[in-house]
């Protein structure tokens, strides 16, 4: 058989990987994204409960790389007496990534020395929707080309 | 009405013990169904009726965990009843006891049995007891998209002639009677669940289930009979027949093969 030969070298494409190309709430691989999860707070904050939303803010849902309170899954978020109270739903009933959610909320929470403990309540009512993400998760996940 | 876990407790033993019964079943029944859909991941006429089997079953283990939960306030320890019972303690519908032989059987079940289970949570849901009530619009709005393929698939089927419409109407005639059995049978333990407002009557689930099922069952030649028949191998403990969900069914329900490595 003939030897396939060409005379012009190959062109050699210069671009970003497709990870350099992504951004890094979408580059994150680590459960719940906890490679971009900031330090612990020095002190404990002023509004705490407030604090403790921005804080959930930074735990990435395991399958679509925004925030659990982006994609609607905070159903109430309190602290007291140096516990935090988390309402929680999940996207559908037999959701693969319960225990993952769970462990990311407690890893996360507990970080700070200003909670003690975590104590999570699974709530179904109302039924999570699409709806519920909101705009800022819509726009992340538009750039991902997942339309909501 | 509103009923807490609290209230129902202090009912009698008669009426917590039928409650229990109730949502008992319905567990394990939606644990089977599972089991019976993921059966059909590979081997559906098409990649995507595979594929929806695999949505299906992961919702009805979904909802079958929720239930298993919900039995926590009648003092049963949810790990022991998801994985440490036999066979014979299942209460799951006699339907789903052997492997639905073909998609006609599939099909029948997603309208007949899936069907008869979300009427059943909606009865439950209208009587009001509220930590189940909280679980039960989640687990109905997942249920709509069976329906939704059941209905096409089985129009589908009746509409032929051929091979599709025999095994249809043959699973149709197998499945019916013993499910309405199950969701409505109008047994002691039922009626005194509807008398005090829990559930709807066996009457009246018969008379829902017609008006949304009888106009696709004409189509095979049949209707959701009026009446359910108790006289012939009745288990008024479990609230269903006398048999049991064969055993290789039950090993994979209570995840035998993985026992090693729960994580629960």
């Amino acid at each position: 058989m003939a030897e396939l030969t060409t005379s012009r070298p190959l062109p050699v494409v210069k671009a970003p990987s497709s990870q350099e190309a992504l951004p890094a709430h979408v580059r994150s691989h680590a459960s719940g994204g906890r490679d971009l999860w900031t330090d612990p707070l020095p002190e404990r904050p002023d509004d705490p409960d407030a604090a403790l939303l921005e804080l959930l803010h930074e735990v990435l849902d395991p399958e679509l790389p925004i925030s659990l309170v982006d994609l609607g899954l905070i159903y109430g978020a309190r602290v007291e007496d140096d516990v935090a109270h988390i309402r929680l739903t999940f996207t559908a009933t037999a959701c693969p990534c319960m225990e993952f959610i769970r462990e990311d909320i407690r890893d996360r929470l507990t970080r700070e020395h200003w909670i003690d403990a975590v104590r999570i309540q699974e709530v179904w009512d109302p039924p999570w929707t699409r709806d519920m993400i909101s705009e800022r998760g819509r726009r992340r996940l538009r750039e991902l080309g997942v339309g909501v | 009405m509103t009923e807490t876990a609290e209230g129902l407790k202090a009912e009698s033993t008669e009426v917590q013990t039928a409650f229990r019964r109730l949502v008992l079943g319905l567990a394990d029944t939606k644990r089977l169904l599972g089991i019976r859909y993921s059966d059909w991941l590979l081997g559906a006429p098409s990649i995507e009726g595979g594929i929806a089997t695999s949505s299906m079953a992961q919702d009805e283990w979904g909802h079958a965990r929720l239930l298993y939960a919900a039995l926590k306030d009648f003092g049963d320890d949810p790990v022991a009843l998801e994985h440490q019972r036999d066979a014979a303690d299942y209460a799951s519908w006699d339907p789903l006891d052997h492997p639905l032989p073909d998609w006609a059987h599939l099909i029948a079940a997603v309208v007949i049995v899936d069907g008869a289970l979300a009427l059943a949570l909606e009865g439950i849901l209208e009587g009001g007891y509220e930590p189940l009530g909280g679980r039960i619009g989640k687990m109905l709005g997942e249920e709509e998209f069976h329906q939704a393929l059941g209905k096409a698939w089985f129009q589908r089927l009746a509409t032929g002639e051929g091979e599709g419409h025999a095994h249809l109407q043959e699973a149709v005639e197998a499945m019916l009677g013993p499910t309405v059995r199950c969701m409505a049978p109008g047994d002691d333990a039922h009626e005194r669940l509807a008398d005090r407002g829990l559930i709807l009557p066996s009457s009246t689930l018969r008379h829902r289930l017609a008006k949304r099922l009888d106009p696709l069952l004409e189509r095979v030649g049949a209707s959701v009979p009026t009446e359910a028949r108790l006289d012939n191998g009745w288990d008024p403990r479990r609230g269903r027949g006398t048999g049991h969900p064969e055993e290789e069914a039950v090993e994979r329900a209570r995840g035998d093969r993985n026992r090693a490595l729960f994580v629960e």
